[in-house]
């Protein structure tokens, strides 16, 4: 596994105090109970950070599953 | 911390809140934007200064009822931003009429006053006071949204009581700038304006008035004297050498370090020397020295000898009756500190920084960042003077209410049933409403409209307006026939936007929904409160209405009622349209 994906993986366990097994590629808003409107902001904050990344506008409220959030990571640290 | 990356610190706090150490204090925060990343910063913060208090934020945008529950608080903090204000006129701000211009100020003043009114027995309350950084300055024209924040400060200023502590917020715009403070982006989707560095700023700025509020701010500074109070070391250059002129390059410090020394001992801090000197040598420095501005008189207490300066300060700490980690002890002496952290690590140490051009600077943040600076008695006696003066002054137009602040929205709701056109609206309000939700019951546009061509199933929805904007379709109702008994309906979904809670409308709505379904002649209606991990706020919601609750299991609560046995409440501030 790369490492984009294992600190993904890492954000999400920490913004939605989960433990890292929890995490699967197939972690999704709906899967995860905690990840709500409120915590989405901290994890868009969180992914910020951690990938040195500007997350732009329109795909803020898109970053709703582990692929989708990976995809456009990869995109903007390219 | 300031560079703690922002999971670094949640899991530091996750880490720190699991060793469960006392919890002090309960701390609220009252908001009209979304501030929900405050908490986990502003409690590590805390945490990591040895106090562990419970926060919670109140709802979105409810200050003024929320400052209600939040009596109880030790401290309570207020986030209430003229940005959001000025975005709830639909109109652009600068065209505003004159007349809805000042009844938007009225309804301000009267919140405010409210607010203070309702945590005047808060022991600490942090408003941070109103900004226009937001917005675009015309530097040769005052905009009316500077206008408005001048004079929604000044009148914070005229207003607050002795436990507000007004925090100007602007000086965090201005050590970070607006764009590093503010983003945009979040304060569209979620009303969440400011970023994480911003709450790291802010809480470090707060820090001092939690831990005031705590009881854990300093008392005392213990001051070496030679290049410390003055440039040089009077036992060898004695009394002419030393330097503390106002017209030296570094003296300049030296004189500046006493005239604050002396500020501070109005300001109620015990000052005193700590020095390794003959004693008449300092005396005579203190009495005679013509720069000397420091007198005598301001000293509480002096130890002037050769014994070891621990020894000192210990005694100083039981002379004087105060803890250890009260006292802040100020050399210029690598040894003198270090013996100091390594023999009293409860003593804080400052030391005279190398460079002499920051020790004003250096010596200010340390006092500003430890010490609660309350004028003294005279001082005060002076404030208070000037408060009474002002409160006869005000006193005509003081009957501030809820009851009065409720009625100056003028509050206007419209319920519409089956209304087809909105049906995509609907659907996104029952996808999306997590709070004011009885059952979560979620739908797709297509059962929505279902539901409003099938003749046994209601679908009501809210539009509220009030004297500053149009809230729009913020509510549902859906109620649905009763199979087996076509006397009864059952209230399926009930739901309202967080934007509008907290005035009553709930009711207002729930009534006009009940006694529309009795007109279509029904006569008994049924409920179901359903828990959520969000929905908390509701649980009692029926039994409020005056449903009685006929059967509770594991938190899903049935209720039945006979309609025209419901004694509705009397919101006759809310005008049904």
């Amino acid at each position: 596994m790369d490492n984009t994906s294992t600190k993904i993986k890492a954000v999400l366990s920490t913004v939605f105090e989960l433990s890292i097994e929890n995490i699967d590629e197939n972690s999704s808003s709906d899967s995860i109970e905690n990840w709500d409107s409120l915590r989405h902001l901290n994890l868009i904050i969180a992914l910020e950070e951690e990938f040195d990344v500007s997350i732009p506008d329109e795909e803020v409220g898109n970053l709703v599953n582990f692929k989708l959030i990976e995809l456009v990571i990869n995109e903007l640290i390219k | 911390m300031e560079n703690l990356k922002y999971t670094e610190l949640l899991q530091l706090n996750k880490k720190m809140g699991e060793l469960a150490f006392d919890i002090s204090g309960e701390i609220g925060v009252l908001s009209n934007v979304t501030v929900n990343t405050f908490k986990d910063v502003l409690e590590y913060s805390c945490r990591i200064k040895g106090f562990n208090p419970i926060i919670e934020i109140g709802n979105y945008d409810n200050i003024v009822q929320d400052s209600l529950t939040f009596k109880s608080k030790n401290t309570v903090i207020i986030f209430y931003e003229v940005l959001n204000i000025i975005d709830s006129y639909s109109g652009f701000f600068e065209n505003i009429d004159e007349d809805i211009y000042i009844s938007l100020k009225r309804k301000m003043f009267l919140e405010i006053d409210i607010i203070f009114d309702n945590l005047k027995d808060v022991p600490s309350v942090i408003f941070n006071t109103f900004s226009g950084a937001y917005f675009p300055n015309n530097s040769l024209s005052e905009t009316k949204v500077q206008l408005f924040v001048q004079e929604l400060n000044h009148y914070l200023i005229l207003k607050k009581t002795l436990n507000v502590t007004l925090l100007n917020i602007d000086q965090i715009f201005l050590k970070l700038s607006i764009s590093e403070s503010v983003d945009y982006r979040f304060y569209y989707s979620s009303k969440a304006p400011y970023t994480y560095k911003f709450f790291n700023t802010y809480s470090q700025l707060i820090l001092p008035i939690l831990l005031k509020s705590k009881g854990r701010l300093k008392k005392a500074i213990i001051f070496d004297c030679d290049n410390t109070l003055w440039k040089g070391i009077v036992g060898e250059d004695g009394i002419e050498g030393i330097d503390l002129s106002t017209n030296s390059k570094e003296g300049v410090f030296f004189n500046k370090i006493q005239q604050i020394a002396i500020y501070l001992s109005k300001m109620g801090v015990i000052i005193g020397i700590c020095s390794k000197n003959n004693e008449k040598d300092v005396l005579d420095v203190f009495q005679n020295h013509k720069d000397m501005v420091l007198k005598e008189d301001y000293l509480v207490i002096k130890k002037v000898n050769w014994i070891d300066k621990a020894s000192n300060i210990k005694e100083i700490s039981s002379e004087l009756k105060i803890g250890l980690d009260s006292i802040v002890f100020v050399d210029d002496s690598d040894f003198e500190i270090n013996l100091i952290q390594n023999q009293i690590p409860d003593v804080l140490t400052f030391q005279v920084p190398k460079k002499t051009s920051e020790y004003v600077n250096f010596f200010l943040k340390m006092v500003y960042d430890n010490f609660n600076l309350v004028p003294t008695l005279e001082d005060l006696k002076k404030t208070e003077m000037y408060q009474q003066q002002f409160e006869r002054s005000i006193s005509e137009n003081s009957h501030a209410s809820i009851d009065e602040y409720l009625y100056s929205l003028e509050i206007e709701i419209k319920v519409v049933k089956d209304d087809i056109i909105s049906f995509e609206r609907i659907s996104q309000l029952t996808q999306k409403t997590n709070q004011f939700n009885l059952t979560t019951f979620r739908y797709t546009a297509h059962e929505i409209k279902q539901f409003i061509d099938d003749p046994t199933t209601y679908v009501f929805s809210l539009y509220v307006k009030d004297k500053f904007g149009d809230n729009g379709l913020t509510g549902v109702g859906i109620i649905k026939e009763d199979k087996n008994n076509k006397n009864n309906v059952v209230l399926d979904s009930f739901l309202m936007s967080c934007r509008i809670i907290g005035r009553g409308i709930e009711y207002v709505f729930a009534e006009n929904i009940i006694k529309e379904i009795e007109k279509v002649g029904y006569s008994t209606i049924g409920a179901t409160f359903t828990p959520t991990n969000k929905n908390s706020q509701v649980e009692t919601f029926y039994e409020n209405l005056g449903l009685s609750c006929v059967n509770d299991h594991k938190g899903i609560k049935r209720y039945i009622a006979d309609i025209k046995e419901i004694n509705f409440k009397n919101s006759n501030y809310i005008k049904v349209s």
